[in-house]
């Protein structure tokens, strides 16, 4: 998993991303609200923690922000005050969990695996952006007209399309692509990728997939024609 | 009397004169358009069958104007992209004009068929059904990849068949497995680009 910890103090920030490596995730770190927001919008994350109380843009605002743009990443809060309105406030704002400052490191960690678990077990329902319906269980695409998808193909492009706009990593995308021991490079993944670019074009859907050969890659909607027959 | 009339026995000849013209475009090229072609003369009961389906009357007339398959050619190619070039070729003939075209692979009929046709009208040195000298006649190109072609005819036997159990089981298999040979189809032809850009490089 990719994770997004907001905290402002340096010490706790430091800690928590030791932490979290050690359980064999990635982490950003942001210092502050409104880098948060930055991050998240030019970052694909599997979840994110924030701290409420931050200079610059507090984690409540950063929060009601990534919401409204359409961001659905599982949000854990870190609330200060063990105040019941507190934390309603913050699940109000679209977070998914909150803990109690001080919370314990290792209670947190094990929230993160059980969500790790979580994200491996249940696959999601179709997709729908544009014209383009993705049925990630069926691995199939519908616009104008259908065509199926193989595996690698189906898990890069889940990734892609659950973050239109956002240039992915090529080493993001091997990752969820392929087993880590497969020893995949960027040149199976540019097949991939090419895959998908004809199989989006010759169902005339109004997405694409943007990127030099070696990443990133980001999945955009194009001005599509209305005048099919 | 032959449903086509006196035109029935220039049928055939027509369809071999057509059928060595496009084998010699075929071999003219740098790469070759299609893998193989097939063609045929519709036999009269499939074309007495169609006017009264279509409820034209049966007469020579409604069998070579009304109906434009009475001679039809299908092109088997390697690529899809292989198909539109043979299309581009086709409209650029100097002794045929194309009367319609509907591209069935980029809009692919709801049961999984996907193939491009063409109606072509073509004038060859015999008389015709209006009585023209040199007369002119209609025939139908088929163009399709080899994958499309083998579905087609599973398709086909599926159609003719009577009583089979799970009709529309099978006709769902069918769909998915034109899904599946469409995704085959633009994967070879991303596999060919790939090889060409490699030579490139």
């Amino acid at each position: 998993m990719k994770i997004l910890v907001a905290e402002d103090q340096a010490d706790l920030a430091r800690l928590l991303q030791i932490a979290i490596e050690r359980q064999g995730f990635t982490v950003d770190i942001a210092n502050n609200g409104q880098v948060a927001v930055d991050l998240a919008t030019q970052h694909a994350y599997d979840v994110m923690i924030l701290d409420i109380m931050m200079p610059v843009k507090d984690g409540l605002t950063a929060l009601k922000e990534l919401r409204q743009a359409g961001n659905d990443t599982y949000v854990i809060m870190l609330t200060a005050m063990a105040e019941i309105d507190d934390r309603v406030t913050g699940l109000d704002a679209g977070a998914d969990d909150y803990m109690t400052k001080p919370y314990s490191i290792q209670e947190l960690m094990a929230r993160l695996r059980s969500l790790d678990r979580r994200d491996k077990q249940f696959e999601t329902g179709p997709i729908n952006i544009a014209n383009l319906t993705f049925d990630p269980q069926e691995q199939r695409l519908v616009a104008h007209t259908s065509v199926r998808l193989g595996a690698t193909e189906t898990r890069v492009l889940k990734l892609l399309l659950a973050n239109p706009n956002k240039a992915i990593p090529a080493s993001q995308l091997l990752q969820v692509g392929w087993e880590s021991t497969d020893g995949a490079d960027e040149t199976d993944l540019w097949i991939t990728v090419s895959y998908l670019k004809q199989k989006l074009a010759a169902i005339d859907a109004h997405v694409t997939i943007t990127g030099e050969q070696s990443g990133p890659f980001t999945l955009i909607t194009t001005v599509g024609n209305h005048h099919d027959d | 009397m032959n449903i086509y009339g006196d035109q029935a026995q220039y049928l055939p000849l027509i369809l071999t004169d057509l059928e060595d013209r496009l084998t010699d475009l075929n071999q003219a090229q740098p790469t070759k358009l299609y893998e193989h072609l097939i063609g045929r003369v519709k036999a009269e009961p499939s074309m007495i069958e169609k006017c009264h389906r279509k409820g034209y009357p049966v007469t020579a007339h409604s069998a070579l104007r009304e109906c434009k398959d009475a001679i039809a050619i299908r092109l088997v190619c390697r690529f899809i992209e292989d198909v539109y070039t043979t299309v581009a070729v086709l409209k650029q003939l100097d002794w045929a004009q194309v009367v319609t075209e509907k591209d069935y692979i980029k809009n692919a009929k709801p049961n999984g068929y996907r193939s491009y046709h063409l109606i072509l009208a073509v004038t060859t040195p015999y008389p015709d059904v209006d009585g023209h000298t040199p007369g002119q006649y209609f025939v139908e190109i088929q163009l399709r990849t080899i994958a499309m072609d083998s579905w087609a005819s599973l398709e086909h036997e599926l159609k003719y068949k009577q009583n089979i159990d799970h009709p529309e089981r099978i006709a769902k298999e069918l769909q998915r497995c034109a899904e599946e040979l469409a995704a085959c189809d633009l994967q070879m032809q991303t596999i060919r680009h790939l090889i060409h850009q490699d030579e490139e490089a």
